[in-house]
C-alpha cells in the first residue's frame, strides 16, 4: 500500500486553483476587453501554504488527456544515436516542430505532418540506412551475422530481432518480423547485395509510425477499476522522452518486459537509475531550451553595425551557457533550482567572457566563472535572455517584462486590444530613455492594465542592452534600473533577480511548466491538485529539481491514461 | 464528373474541427475535378505571396477605380505589370480583431476566425490548400510552400495544427523539385529498381500504421490518417518518376541557386533569398512539378531587418513616428519582390501567352494598418488573369466593407472549383466577387 498522499489531507483553497480562476478571469476578461477596447490584465495567486513532507507517490490519479506524441527534431536524433551510435549523421531537414503553449512537447501531441514532412521521413530514413551498411564500422555493429547471399532470411531476421524492438520500443509481433525480414530478403535479392537489401530494412524500421509516433493506446488500470493507464512500454517511452529527450534503454525496456513498472517502486526505481544517467542531463537541457524558447536562438538577428559583438555563431553560444547553468545547479550542485535567478557562477567562452567584461577563464571553449558583484548575476544577466527578448537594434522593456511574467510566473498576457494606437514616441530632448517614452503604457488606461505588468520588469533590465552588454546611459542618461514588482521594490536588476527567487508564482510556475513538458498537454485546470501535491514535494525538498522530475515521473497522474481527445 | 468521398475527405473534416465542423466546402470540391485546366488545355496555377505586419493605408490604395487608377507609391513598383493585375480595396476580413496578426490572414484565407491565440489554429484549411485538394492531383508535388526569410514557416494549413511548413532554403527547395529525381518533361524515365522497392516500403508503412487505427483514439487515429495522406502523396509521385512525362516547352529547368545566401551585417539578404526562390518557383510551374504554390516572405509580426531599416520591421510598425517613411520604403522594397515574381513569370511564354496569364496570383498581408492590426480595407492584389478568368487593369474599391472570403470564392473558381460557399460565421459566403471576374 502505498503512502497517503498530501491531497488526501484537508487544505486551504489551492494556489493552483486560485492561478485557475485567475486564468479563467483573465481569459473572459481578456474577450471583453476586446470588446470594450480596454486593456485587462490582473494580478497573482494567493500564498502558498506549505503542505506535510511526504514520500511515496504525489497526487492524485487524475490523468492527462493522452495522445500519440511525434517525435520531436530533437527526440528522432537523440533516438537514432542510441540506438545505432553517436557517430551516425542524422539529417536536420525533419518537419519543424510546432510548439503550441510554448512547448514543442504539446505541439508534438496535436500536429500533423506534412506531406513534405513524410518525404523529408524517407529521404532521412534512406541516409540513415545507407551509412548503416556502408560504413564497415556500423556495418559490423548492426549486423551480427554473416549473411550467406544476398536473401539469407536467418541473418535478415536476426536483425530484425535485435533492432526492431529498440527501434519501436516495444517487442514486435510475429508478422512484423515478418514483414520487416522479407523487406530486407527481396530487396537484396531485387539489388543482389544482402546490405543493400538491410538499407530497406532499415527504412521500412524508420518510417514506421510505430518509431515516429510514441504510442498512446493503454490498458485497463488493475489499481482503478474502470479506468485506463499506460502500458509498460508507452510508460517506458514516456519515462525516457521526459527525463532524457530520447529513446528508452535495453535496461528499460527489460524492466517494462519484466513488469517492474506496474507500480510506484518499480518506476521509482527506473527513474532513480534514469535520474543519475548522463542522458538526463539532455533531458534537462531540452526542456530548459523549450521552456525557455532558447532555440530561436538560432535564428537570432541583431544589427551587427550597432552591436558589433554579435556574430551568427552568438545565439547558439548563448544557449549553452544558459543550459550549463541550469546543469550545474541541478546535477553538479543539486541545489535550489531557483538559484538560477540569483547565482553568480556561469560559464563562459572567451567571446562571452569580453561582452560579460570578465577574464577569460580558458583560452577555448566554456569554464566556470564567477561574476562580480554589482554588474549582473543569475538568468536575468544571461545573454541568451537578453538578446532574445529585445529588438534587433534595440532593447524592448515589454518583451523582456513579458518574457518573465509569461515564462517564469505563468502570467499570460493578453494581446492588445484590437485597432489600439500602439506607437512609442521617439526620443526627443525631454524624453531621451526607454523608461521615458513608455510613459504613455503607464498613462493610458488601455495599456497600463498589461504594461503595468510587464513593462516595469524589462526597465529593470535596462542596463543591458539589445544583445545583453552593460551600459549605463542611454542617449547620455544615466539608466535608472529600479522599480518595483507586484509591490515590492527593486534598485536593479540583481535585486530583481532575488525578487523573482522568492515570488510566491515562480515556483509553482516551475512546477507547472515541467508538468505540461512532462504529459504533453496543456493544463486546463483538472490537474490543479496533482500540480498542489507536487508543489508540495518541490518545496519540502528544497526546491530541487531532481526530487521534482522523479515526482513528476512516478506520480500516477503521469501513468493514468485519459479519455481519447 | 463526381468523385467519390474518399477517406481522406472525411478525415480532413474531423481534423478541422473535432467532428462538429465538418467543412461543407471540402465535399463540395470533389464534385470539381478536372476542371483546372484551361481552354488553351495548359494548366491553371494558383500561388499567394504574402507578407507580414500589414501597409499604410494612405500609402497603399490606388487613385481612381476600375480601369483607370494610378498606382499607390507602396504599389508603384508593380507598374510595369499593370495591366495584368487587379488591385481590389474596401474589403474586410469580417472578425473581431482577436489575435493581432493573426485574425486577418486565418479569418481570410480560411474564412473562419483563428480558434484560439495559438500558431495552430486554423479552423479550417487555407486556400491553397482548398484549391490543392482539386487541382494538386495531377502534379508532382501537391503544392509547394516556400519561405523569403529564414525561419519563416508561413501560413498553409490543412485544419487545426495541421501546417505544411515551407521551405526556407533556396538549395534546399531546388533539391526537392529539380534534384536528381527530377524528370524532364518530354525526357524517358531512366529505369531505377529502386522506386519499386521503395514504394514497397511504403505499402509496409501503411500496412503498420493499418494496425494502429483500430486502437487509437479518434483525433489520433485523424493525426495518423494525415500521415498517411503524405505517405500516399509520397507513393504516387514514386509512381510518377517511373513515368516520362509530356514535353512542355516552357519548362526550361533552373540553374541551382547558392547554397547558402549568409547574412550580411546581421541582416539575411532577404531580395536575394526571394529571387532565388521566385526562379525555381517559376520552372516548377513552368515544368508542371505543381500546380500551388505560396511564397511567405515574412511571418507575421516579423521583425525581419529589412533593407537598411533602423530597426525591425514589426518595431517599426509601432514605434517610427507617422508618417512612417522606414515602413514605407519597406512595404516598396516588399513590392518590387512582388515585381521581380511577376516579370519572372510573364517571361515564361506558354501556349498564346505567358505562365503570369496562365496563374492567379493572390497577394497580401495579416493585417491592413500595421500600427493598429487594422482588418478593413485589407490589401488585397491578385496578378494573372488564371487564363482570362479574373478581370485585369483593374482597381476594384468595394462600396461597402464586403467580406474578403467574396475574393476567396472568386479566386477558388477561377481555378475551376466550382465551390458554392467559402467560410463560416460571418465569415461564410454565398457569392464571389463578380466584380473581378470575366
Amino acid at each position: 500500500m502505498s503512502p497517503r498522499t498530501s491531497s488526501q489531507r484537508p487544505r486551504p483553497r489551492s494556489l493552483f486553483a486560485t492561478l485557475a480562476t485567475l486564468k479563467r478571469g483573465g481569459a473572459a476578461l481578456a474577450v471583453l476587453a476586446v470588446a470594450a477596447g480596454a486593456g485587462s490584465c490582473k494580478g497573482e495567486g494567493t500564498a502558498a501554504t506549505e503542505p506535510p513532507v511526504v514520500t511515496g507517490p504525489v497526487g492524485p490519479a487524475v490523468p492527462t488527456l493522452s495522445a500519440a506524441q511525434r517525435l520531436t527534431r530533437s527526440q528522432y536524433a537523440a533516438s537514432i544515436h542510441d540506438i545505432f551510435g553517436a557517430e551516425v549523421v542524422v539529417p536536420s531537414a525533419l518537419e519543424p516542430d510546432l510548439a503550441l503553449d510554448g512547448f514543442e512537447a504539446l505541439g508534438a501531441s496535436k500536429s500533423t505532418v506534412s506531406a513534405r514532412g513524410i518525404e523529408q521521413y524517407e529521404s532521412a530514413a534512406y541516409a540513415i540506412g545507407k551509412q548503416l551498411t556502408t560504413d564497415p564500422k556500423l556495418l559490423a555493429r548492426v549486423l551480427t551475422c554473416k549473411p550467406e547471399g544476398p536473401g539469407d532470411a536467418a541473418c535478415a531476421r536476426a536483425f530484425v530481432s535485435a533492432y526492431g524492438p529498440p527501434v519501436y520500443r516495444r517487442p514486435l509481433t510475429e508478422p512484423e518480423i515478418t514483414a520487416v525480414t522479407s523487406k530486407i530478403t527481396t530487396s537484396g535479392l531485387a539489388l543482389g547485395s544482402f546490405e543493400k537489401g538491410l538499407a530497406f530494412g532499415i527504412a521500412t524500421l524508420l518510417q514506421s509510425p510505430s518509431f515516429l509516433y510514441r504510442g498512446a493506446v493503454g490498458e485497463p488500470d488493475p489499481e482503478r477499476p474502470g479506468q485506463r493507464r499506460y502500458t509498460a512500454y508507452e510508460l517506458a517511452a514516456r519515462l525516457s522522452y521526459f527525463l532524457w529527450n530520447s529513446t528508452p534503454d535495453d535496461a528499460l525496456l527489460d524492466a517494462a518486459k519484466a513488469g517492474k513498472l506496474g507500480n510506484y517502486d518499480g518506476i521509482s526505481a527506473e527513474v532513480d537509475r534514469m535520474l543519475a544517467s548522463p542522458k538526463a542531463r539532455d533531458g534537462l537541457r531540452n526542456f530548459v531550451s523549450e521552456w525557455l524558447r532558447l532555440g530561436e536562438l538560432d535564428l537570432l538577428q541583431k544589427d551587427s553595425k550597432l552591436f558589433t559583438t554579435f556574430s551568427s555563431d552568438l545565439g547558439a553560444m548563448a544557449r549553452e551557457e544558459t543550459q550549463r547553468v541550469f546543469e550545474d545547479l541541478v546535477f553538479d550542485r543539486d541545489a535550489d533550482v531557483r538559484d538560477v535567478m540569483t547565482t553568480r557562477r556561469t560559464f563562459v567562452t572567451p567571446k562571452l567572457a569580453s561582452m560579460y567584461e570578465v577574464p577569460a577563464p580558458s583560452a577555448t571553449g566554456f569554464a566556470p566563472v564567477e561574476l562580480p558583484a554589482g554588474r549582473r548575476r543569475g538568468l536575468l544577466g544571461h545573454i541568451s535572455i537578453l538578446a532574445l527578448y529585445a529588438h534587433p537594434t534595440s532593447t524592448s522593456a515589454t518583451l523582456r517584462g513579458k518574457f518573465v511574467r509569461e515564462k517564469l510566473l505563468c502570467v499570460t498576457i493578453p494581446p492588445p486590444p484590437a485597432n489600439l494606437n500602439t506607437a512609442l514616441p521617439e526620443p526627443t530632448e525631454a524624453a531621451k530613455t526607454l523608461r521615458d517614452r513608455v510613459q504613455i503604457h503607464f498613462t493610458a488606461p488601455t495599456c497600463a492594465s498589461c504594461h503595468l505588468q510587464m513593462d516595469p520588469i524589462g526597465l529593470g533590465l535596462e542596463q543591458f542592452d539589445g544583445i545583453g552588454r552593460g551600459r549605463t546611459k542611454e542617449n547620455g542618461v544615466v539608466i535608472d534600473p529600479s522599480g518595483t514588482l507586484d509591490g515590492a521594490a527593486f534598485s536593479g536588476p540583481e535585486s530583481l533577480g532575488q525578487l523573482i527567487h522568492d515570488h510566491r508564482g515562480f515556483a509553482p510556475c516551475i512546477v507547472r511548466k515541467v508538468f505540461q513538458y512532462a504529459t504533453g498537454v496543456a493544463t486546463d485546470g483538472s490537474e490543479v491538485d496533482t500540480l498542489d501535491a507536487l508543489l508540495g514535494r518541490f518545496i519540502a525538498t528544497g526546491y530541487r529539481m531532481k526530487p521534482l522530475l522523479a515526482a513528476i515521473a512516478s506520480s500516477p497522474a503521469f501513468r493514468s491514461f485519459g479519455a481519447p481527445h | 464528373m463526381r468523385r467519390k468521398l474518399d477517406r481522406r475527405t472525411v478525415l480532413r473534416g474531423l481534423l478541422a474541427g473535432g467532428l462538429v465542423t465538418v467543412g461543407l466546402p471540402f465535399l463540395e470540391i470533389f464534385s470539381e475535378r478536372s476542371a483546372s485546366a484551361a481552354p488553351d488545355g495548359l494548366p491553371k496555377r494558383f500561388g499567394m505571396f504574402y507578407w507580414g505586419n500589414g501597409v499604410l493605408p494612405d500609402l497603399w490604395v490606388p487613385t481612381g477605380a476600375g480601369a483607370n487608377f494610378t498606382l499607390s507609391p507602396t504599389l508603384a513598383p508593380l507598374a510595369p505589370h499593370q495591366a495584368k493585375l487587379s488591385v481590389v480595396s474596401g474589403m474586410k476580413v469580417p472578425f473581431v480583431n482577436a489575435v493581432p496578426h493573426l485574425s486577418g490572414p486565418v479569418g481570410f484565407f480560411t474564412g473562419k476566425p483563428p480558434l484560439k491565440n495559438d500558431p495552430g489554429a486554423f479552423g479550417a484549411p487555407t486556400l491553397d490548400q482548398v484549391i490543392a485538394d482539386v487541382v494538386g492531383a495531377d502534379s508532382r508535388f501537391r503544392s509547394i510552400e516556400a519561405a523569403v526569410q529564414p525561419g519563416t514557416t508561413g501560413l498553409s494549413f490543412n485544419g487545426p495544427n495541421s501546417p505544411n511548413p515551407a521551405e526556407s532554403d533556396p538549395a534546399a527547395l531546388f533539391q526537392r523539385i529539380f534534384g536528381p529525381e527530377f524528370v524532364k518533361p518530354g525526357s524517358t524515365a531512366a529505369p531505377a529498381p529502386t522506386l519499386a522497392l521503395r514504394k514497397s516500403v511504403l505499402d509496409a508503412v501503411t500496412e503498420d500504421a493499418k494496425g494502429l487505427q483500430g486502437v487509437l483514439g479518434a483525433s489520433d487515429k485523424a493525426r495518423l490518417e494525415r500521415h498517411l495522406d503524405g505517405v500516399r502523396s509520397l507513393e504516387q509521385r514514386i509512381q510518377k518518376l517511373q513515368q516520362s512525362p509530356p514535353n512542355l516547352v516552357a519548362c526550361n529547368p533552373p540553374k541551382a541557386p547558392k547554397d547558402t545566401f549568409p547574412a550580411v551585417a546581421g541582416r539575411a539578404p532577404l531580395s536575394e533569398i526571394s529571387r532565388a526562390m521566385v526562379d525555381i518557383l517559376a520552372m516548377a510551374l513552368a515544368c508542371d512539378q505543381t500546380r500551388v504554390f505560396s511564397l511567405w516572405f515574412t511571418q507575421p509580426v516579423s521583425n525581419a531587418l529589412i533593407g537598411d531599416a533602423s530597426a525591425g520591421h514589426h518595431q517599426l510598425t509601432h514605434d517610427e513616428p507617422s508618417p512612417q517613411p522606414e515602413v514605407a520604403k519597406i512595404l516598396t522594397q516588399i513590392m518590387s519582390e512582388l515585381a521581380y515574381l511577376l516579370k519572372a513569370f510573364d517571361s515564361v511564354t506558354e501556349g498564346d501567352g505567358t505562365l503570369l496569364d496562365h496563374c492567379a496570383i493572390l497577394a497580401t498581408s495579416d493585417c491592413n494598418y500595421g500600427r493598429q492590426h487594422t482588418l478593413d480595407d485589407y490589401p488585397i492584389v491578385i496578378a494573372g488573369s488564371c487564363n482570362g478568368a479574373l478581370k485585369t487593369g483593374l482597381h476594384y474599391r468595394a462600396p461597402s466593407a464586403d467580406n474578403t472570403s467574396k475574393v476567396a470564392l472568386s479566386l477558388a473558381r477561377a481555378m475551376g472549383l466550382t465551390l458554392e460557399t467559402f467560410g463560416a460565421e460571418e465569415g461564410k459566403v454565398t457569392s464571389s466577387l463578380r466584380e473581378i471576374e470575366v
